[in-house]
């Protein structure tokens, strides 16, 4: 299956395939491993951006922390301006909006000795106004001995002036969470007091809990404006160890509040490190910040949320892949098997119907190389078919000229039933279709009868149109002038007169008075003939050889005399006997046909022809036949008045017939009454046996034969019943006393008895019973 | 084939023919024997055959003349054939008939 031309095309291309294919994989998975680094160094700038914002506002809490401290210090030092202290402070926190409020707070008593609380505080009422507030310095709130008091007041130093209080619940105003950021109010090195400055952490809290990737992170998967589901955030205080604001979904997170950090289970020391983490079973990634105030932002998000577009997006290249890689060889397929495979199946299915003989029309349109193939193959088709035609046309033509040829040979046998003077006997096998022998053979007159066999020079239709005229010629002169020799003459002359192509004929002929037996023979230019005398061999007629047929108009043809007697037999045919071949080239030659017409021992002119017809095609064996074999067989038989016969259906109560011929032949023949009586016994006996044994059933014909030869007369029976000889009946005993003797069985014996001699014999599904009576 | 049949008890029948008595005629001719005597009112065991006129006799006739000779002999009868020619005894002769039939 795979010596296809289809199969080996598509391994290839399956191969190559391959080779892309993997190609293409490697690329996608580097440059998918690529994609997540740049997607999570891009989301490091997202939160870096973010940081940013809160850093600024940092920076500007601290800024605005300065200047209330120098305010502060100037307040301590000049004219303790109490009316544009309170200007500038509301002045710092309107410029200010991230801050709720904020002031400057004296130690007690370093002012006045009698004045414990000095304060400025200045905050933010619901309708974003800044509000002085004097409630402050007063016994009841005792800021010195607030918590963010104490321990900013503790922590300043003049080197580390900014602090970062705990973040608190405000629970004054808005109680909302706030941080507050203080710094020493310095004269002289001596702290006096502190500024400080509340910051909202709301904001920031809200900004962490609603954590979530920009918009602009990762444009290409982010079309819908999907954000990453499941991430979440921490804000802490390095310098305090402690949580600002975490939206963990797992834990509790007002209550971490303030806690320290390490009770965040994913929280790490290690800031930079970029680790995968496990979080109840899901990985993140983990982003720190580390901002200037000792604050901390750490934002995890969840691997496969963060990836999730990438990973699909991989997901289709490498279906599309794989898809690709199906559907390629599927088309190649396709194509192939339209383009190729289907044109040569279809050529070869064509070609398959053409040599089983359908007549179909071959066409392809496409591919253009098949186009052509195809055309030229219905072209060649096509002249394959007219020649084909045309030599069955020629074919069919010769075989029309060899059946007129054959039909224009008399091929009827025997050709004149009821002349019992002679056998004939001819026949000629073609070695092409059509052949230059011939043979014939008619009545001239009433006593002349006229045979002849013949050889034109030449082959095919030529020779055969050739042969025609000259046996029509030689059919015709031969009425108007029967003289053996003026009628070759003049028959030669004729074919001179209308042969212009130079065709010649070698030709025996014999013409014979079947009354007397009076031959003459004519030999132009022909193989010589065989004679047989009733009691002696066949041997060759030494015949003057005379010159062939259509050479010379005033040529002389020199006649054999002869007189043939009952029983003799010509033997005449054409050099395709004699040069019969075998395949080592070695020809019958006219020895071998010498001895082999000795060995037949039967008479029969039919007989003799198949004999030797038999012998030649023994003797060539394999080898093709070279040349038209054609013989002619005349027997004479004499004058056959001394010969009756007699022919009947055998039935019982006609016999009467029989015996009137047979008295009438005894009485025209003088045979006297005593034989006359023993054949007519005789005769009725085998008639009836003929009736009774060889026709049980169904009658038959019975047919008998009177000879008179010499001194004997030959009463010969035959019937085409049953095969069944009378002459193996026993005998009766004559001697026995008549009581005894059984009634039948007489007739047989008496025929023994009267018979000089008496035969049997069976031949051609046929009885034969032959009695000869001495007269 | 004209058979003329005539005779008695006492004188025996007298039986003549004229022709042949051959495979078409010895059936009739015997049968017609038969039939006479048959029936006849009086015994007849006595038959003389005239041949005078008879001109042939083949196998199927001496079957004939065997039969009517073995039917009247056992009954102790006697056939006699007259004027039987040369011609036609040669038959009789072949056959070994001369031995125990009655020629006149």
């Amino acid at each position: 299956m795979f010596k296809t031309v289809k199969s080996k095309i598509l391994i290839t291309a399956i191969i190559m395939l391959a080779f892309l294919m993997s190609a293409f994989m490697f690329h996608t998975i580097i440059s998918r491993m690529k994609t997540k680094q740049l997607m999570v160094q891009n989301y490091g700038f997202s939160i870096n951006e973010y940081v940013e914002d809160i850093n600024d506002s940092i920076i500007k809490a601290e800024d605005n922390l300065k200047s209330l401290s120098l305010i502060g210090s100037l307040f301590y030092k000049t004219d303790r301006s109490t009316e544009l202290t309170d200007k500038v402070v509301t002045r710092i926190f309107e410029n200010y909006p991230n801050s709720l409020g904020g002031g400057i707070w004296f130690k007690p008593y370093i002012l006045d000795k009698n004045k414990k609380y000095v304060c400025f505080y200045a905050f933010r009422n619901k309708n974003n106004k800044i509000i002085l507030d004097k409630n402050f310095a007063s016994k009841e709130y005792d800021y010195p001995n607030q918590d963010w008091y104490k321990q900013i007041i503790s922590q300043v130093t003049p080197e580390r002036n900014i602090v970062w209080s705990k973040p608190y619940y405000e629970n004054l105003g808005s109680y909302t969470m706030m941080v507050t950021a203080g710094t020493g109010i310095y004269v002289d090195g001596e702290l006096v007091g502190i500024a400080t400055v509340d910051w909202e952490l709301s904001d920031v809290i809200k900004k962490v809990s609603e954590m979530k990737p920009l918009e602009k992170t990762f444009s290409m998967y982010d079309k819908n404006k999907q954000k990453i589901k499941n991430s979440f955030a921490l804000l802490g205080n390095l310098n305090y160890d402690n949580i600002i604001a975490t939206n963990d979904p797992y834990l509790n997170n007002d209550d971490l509040v303030g806690h320290s950090l390490k009770e965040v289970p994913w929280y790490s020391n290690n800031l930079y490190a970029i680790t995968y983490i496990t979080y109840h079973g899901k990985k993140y990634v983990p982003f720190y910040r580390k901002m200037p105030n000792g604050m901390v932002l750490v934002i995890c998000i969840p691997k496969s949320e963060m990836f999730k577009e990438v990973d699909k997006f991989y997901l289709y290249i490498i279906l599309a892949l794989l898809l690709i890689g199906f559907i390629i060889p599927a088309l190649l397929y396709l194509s192939m098997n339209r383009y190729i495979i289907n044109p040569i199946d279809k050529l070869i299915n064509i070609a398959h119907k053409i040599s089983k003989g359908e007549d179909i029309e071959i066409k392809i349109e496409n591919p253009e190389e098949f186009a052509q193939l195809a055309s030229t193959f219905d072209k060649m088709t096509k002249d394959i078919k007219s020649i084909t035609r045309e030599r069955a046309k020629i074919n069919s033509e010769l075989s029309i000229a060899k059946s007129i040829q054959a039909s224009s040979l008399p091929s009827i046998f025997p050709p004149f039933p009821d002349k019992t003077e002679f056998d004939i006997f001819a026949s000629m096998e073609a070695a092409k279709e059509v052949g230059g022998d011939f043979y014939d053979f008619f009545f001239i007159n009433e006593t002349q009868f006229m045979f002849l066999i013949a050889d034109v020079s030449g082959k095919g239709i030529p020779a055969a149109l050739f042969m025609m005229t000259v046996k029509t010629l030689i059919n015709n002169l031969a009425q108007i002038e029967y003289e053996p020799k003026k009628l070759i003459e003049n028959v030669n002359r004729k074919i001179c007169e209308t042969n212009k192509q130079g065709l010649f004929v070698t030709m025996l002929t014999g013409i014979i008075d079947i009354n007397t037996g009076k031959t003459s023979l004519i030999n132009c230019g022909h193989n010589l003939p065989l004679m047989k005398r009733a009691d002696g061999n066949y041997e060759y007629l030494q015949l003057e050889p005379n010159i062939p047929l259509g050479v010379f108009e005033d040529a002389e043809y020199q006649v054999y005399e002869t007189v043939m007697n009952p029983g003799d037999i010509i033997y005449t045919y054409t050099d395709g006997i004699t040069e019969a071949t075998t395949v080592n080239n070695e020809v019958f030659g006219e020895t071998r046909l010498f001895d082999c017409l000795n060995s037949i021992e039967d008479n029969n002119p039919k007989i003799i022809a198949k004999e030797i017809r038999n012998s030649i095609m023994k003797y060539t064996d394999s080898a093709p036949q070279s040349d038209d074999i054609t013989m002619l067989i005349f027997k004479f038989n004499g004058n056959q008045n001394n010969v009756k016969t007699f022919k009947q259906a055998a039935i019982m109560n006609n016999y009467n017939t029989f015996y009137t011929w047979l008295h009438d032949v005894c009485k025209e023949w003088n045979i006297n009454d005593e034989l006359t009586n023993k054949l007519d016994m005789c005769a009725e006996e085998i008639y009836a046996n003929i009736t009774f044994y060889a026709y049980p059933e169904k009658t038959g014909k019975i047919e008998a034969e009177l000879r008179k030869i010499d001194n004997n007369i030959v009463f010969e029976f035959k019937d085409e019943g049953v095969e069944y000889n009378p002459l193996e009946k026993p005998d009766p005993d004559i001697n026995l006393p008549p009581e005894e003797r059984p009634l039948g069985g007489l007739g047989i014996f008496m025929v023994k008895e009267m018979a000089n001699e008496i035969s049997y014999r069976r031949e051609n599904n046929k009885n034969i019973l032959t009695l000869i009576f001495k007269i | 084939m004209e058979i003329t049949l005539k005779g008695t008890g006492i004188d025996g029948l007298y039986v003549k023919a004229a022709g042949r008595l051959d495979l078409d005629n010895a059936v009739e001719y015997g049968a017609k024997i038969k039939d006479f005597i048959e029936d006849s009112v009086e015994v007849i065991t006595n038959v003389t055959l005239d041949f005078t006129e008879i001109t042939f006799i083949s196998s199927f006739g001496l079957k004939v003349i065997l039969e009517l000779y073995k039917q009247l002999k056992a009954q102790e009868g006697s056939l006699k054939l007259k004027n039987v020619s040369e011609q036609l005894m040669n038959s009789f002769k072949m056959v070994g008939f001369d031995k125990f039939l009655l020629f006149e």
